[in-house]
């Protein structure tokens, strides 16, 4: 019974040794467990891949800094391949001062998958803008006078993918992939403002926040946490879009390892809760 | 006297920005554009020189006064001026002409973002251990949410669906039916809190954001 009890009060730093091989060892030797698909993340892929190659672009708005890279990168870099796969021309934005370097990357990596998109024309880097919903609703003015340059200071009438954006009207769709409560202020201003189609990827924590959203239709897809991400590169391949390697899929083992063991961990705190309840009766 | 002046621009600016929400007509559009967005995006930009002369001041102050921690804060100053520095030459190409293009983006990519996804990675084995030691089924409401949690885990891996195929639909039905139900009432809730201290602090009730404790 003792020795029992004592399972029940493990020292957290062997709790930290457990987690850290139950997420390390996946990532070292990936399980390679299939991801399925929600219609919330189905939908996001549908509204990108509805758009018509060489029209109306997407703006994606990489609102995240490092701290939330691992989680949300891979959704950014999914939609990116996405757009560049099928042509389809993208805008990225910033309302984060530490996403313009996630932002340039994504974008600096996925075009070296796709030789024959060109910078300018297929995609644009839009860069940071201070300001916060202040710059949503500004975009809603006039986009030019928002983004006078490109993140390289090339002024915006001279890049062929910027020069007849005037406001949201121009844009077929505005994703927002953030870390934060910034998802509610795009859809207060670019969705109820100025009637802009609006999709999200957000972390897992926050994800519960977001549903009321989807189902008024102010978010018309979203993808949450890793998964999210999962789901995405999973239709990506499976529509023979992207063969590059899935990131957020090599994730999601280690989070299933590290779900897993919590839960063994919660159970065992409870079996001792129990019986130390019992042993004091 | 002097208070009158600021209670004043926050119940004219106040109204004028209910109302005009309420005016579909360019004049309306204009004054909101010129109010709202120009001033308010000014605002933001001024307000990176206090936050960035408080967080100068305050390391220091600590580093003179060798505080505890002093040494963090040396750390935390060089790495401010470095940044700063090396993103001003980079942009103006200066660094290209030492070889060293891109400088900038190397110590974002290879130290900042490491660093921060490290910090934010260290909260998984606080939360496992948190989870182990209070996660307790004390009461029906307890038991409640951790079945609840159980359910909504095992639902976001692919390996719940191993264990038992319907697990993600019942995952999804607890998101989708009572999670929404409560997030919607807290929402009103939110919502009706934020329009009551918008126009108390529009019509001069509440004044604490003055500084002073409201008197």
């Amino acid at each position: 019974m003792i020795w029992l009890l004592k399972l029940f009060k493990i020292d957290r730093r062997i709790l930290f040794l457990l987690i850290a091989a139950a997420v390390i060892i996946p990532l070292v030797r990936p399980l390679g467990l299939p991801t399925a698909v929600t219609p919330h993340a189905q939908h996001l892929f549908d509204a990108v891949d509805r758009i018509p190659p060489r029209t109306k672009p997407v703006l994606l708005s990489m609102d995240y800094g490092p701290n939330v890279m691992p989680e949300l990168q891979p959704m950014s870099m999914a939609v990116v391949r996405h757009c560049l796969a099928r042509k389809i021309p993208i805008i990225v934005m910033t309302l984060d001062p530490n996403g313009v370097g996630l932002a340039e990357d994504a974008l600096h990596r996925a075009a070296l998958e796709y030789p024959d998109v060109k910078e300018g024309v297929d995609y644009a880097l839009a860069g940071f803008k201070v300001g916060g919903y202040l710059v949503m609703i500004s975009i809603g003015q006039d986009f030019q006078t928002t983004f006078p340059t490109d993140a390289a200071g090339h002024p915006s009438k001279e890049v062929p993918i910027l020069t007849n954006i005037k406001n949201y009207d121009d844009i077929a769709l505005v994703i927002t992939i953030a870390g934060s409560a910034i998802v509610e202020n795009w859809i207060v201003f670019a969705v109820t403002r100025y009637h802009a189609t609006l999709c999200a990827g957000i972390t897992a924590v926050s994800s519960a926040d977001y549903y009321p959203f989807l189902q008024t239709g102010q978010l018309t897809g979203l993808l949450a946490g890793m998964k999210g991400g999962a789901e995405y590169e999973q239709l990506l391949a499976n529509n023979d879009l992207s063969h590059a390697p899935k990131r957020a899929s090599q994730g999601m083992d280690a989070i299933s390892s590290a779900h897993i063991l919590i839960i063994i961990f919660i159970i065992l705190g409870n079996i001792g809760y129990f019986l130390g309840r019992r042993k004091k009766a | 006297m002097d208070r009158r002046i600021p209670l004043t621009i926050v119940l004219v600016l106040g109204i004028l920005m209910i109302l005009q929400f309420f005016i579909p007509s360019r004049a309306s559009e204009t004054f909101f554009t010129d109010i709202f967005v120009r001033w308010g995006l000014l605002l933001y930009i001024f307000a990176l020189i206090p936050s960035v002369g408080s967080l100068i001041r305050h390391h220091w102050r600590k580093v003179g006064a060798r505080r505890e921690g002093w040494a963090y804060s040396i750390v935390t100053l060089i790495g401010l001026f470095v940044m700063i520095l090396v993103g001003f030459l980079d942009r103006e190409h200066v660094l290209a002409k030492v070889k060293a293009a891109g400088l900038f983006r190397t110590l974002f990519l290879n130290v900042q973002v490491p660093m921060q996804a490290s910090m934010f990675g260290i909260l998984a084995f606080y939360m496992a251990s948190a989870s182990y030691r209070a996660f307790r089924a004390r009461t029906l409401e307890a038991t409640l949410l951790l079945v609840a949690a159980f359910i909504v885990m095992f639902g976001v891996i692919p390996f719940g669906a191993y264990v038992w195929d319907k697990i993600p639909f019942i995952s999804e039905w607890l998101l989708e039916v009572p999670n929404m139900a409560a997030k919607r009432g807290i929402r009103f809730g939110v919502g009706l809190g934020i329009a009551a201290t918008s126009l108390k602090i529009i019509l001069g009730i509440e004044r604490s954001w003055m500084g002073g404790g409201g008197k």
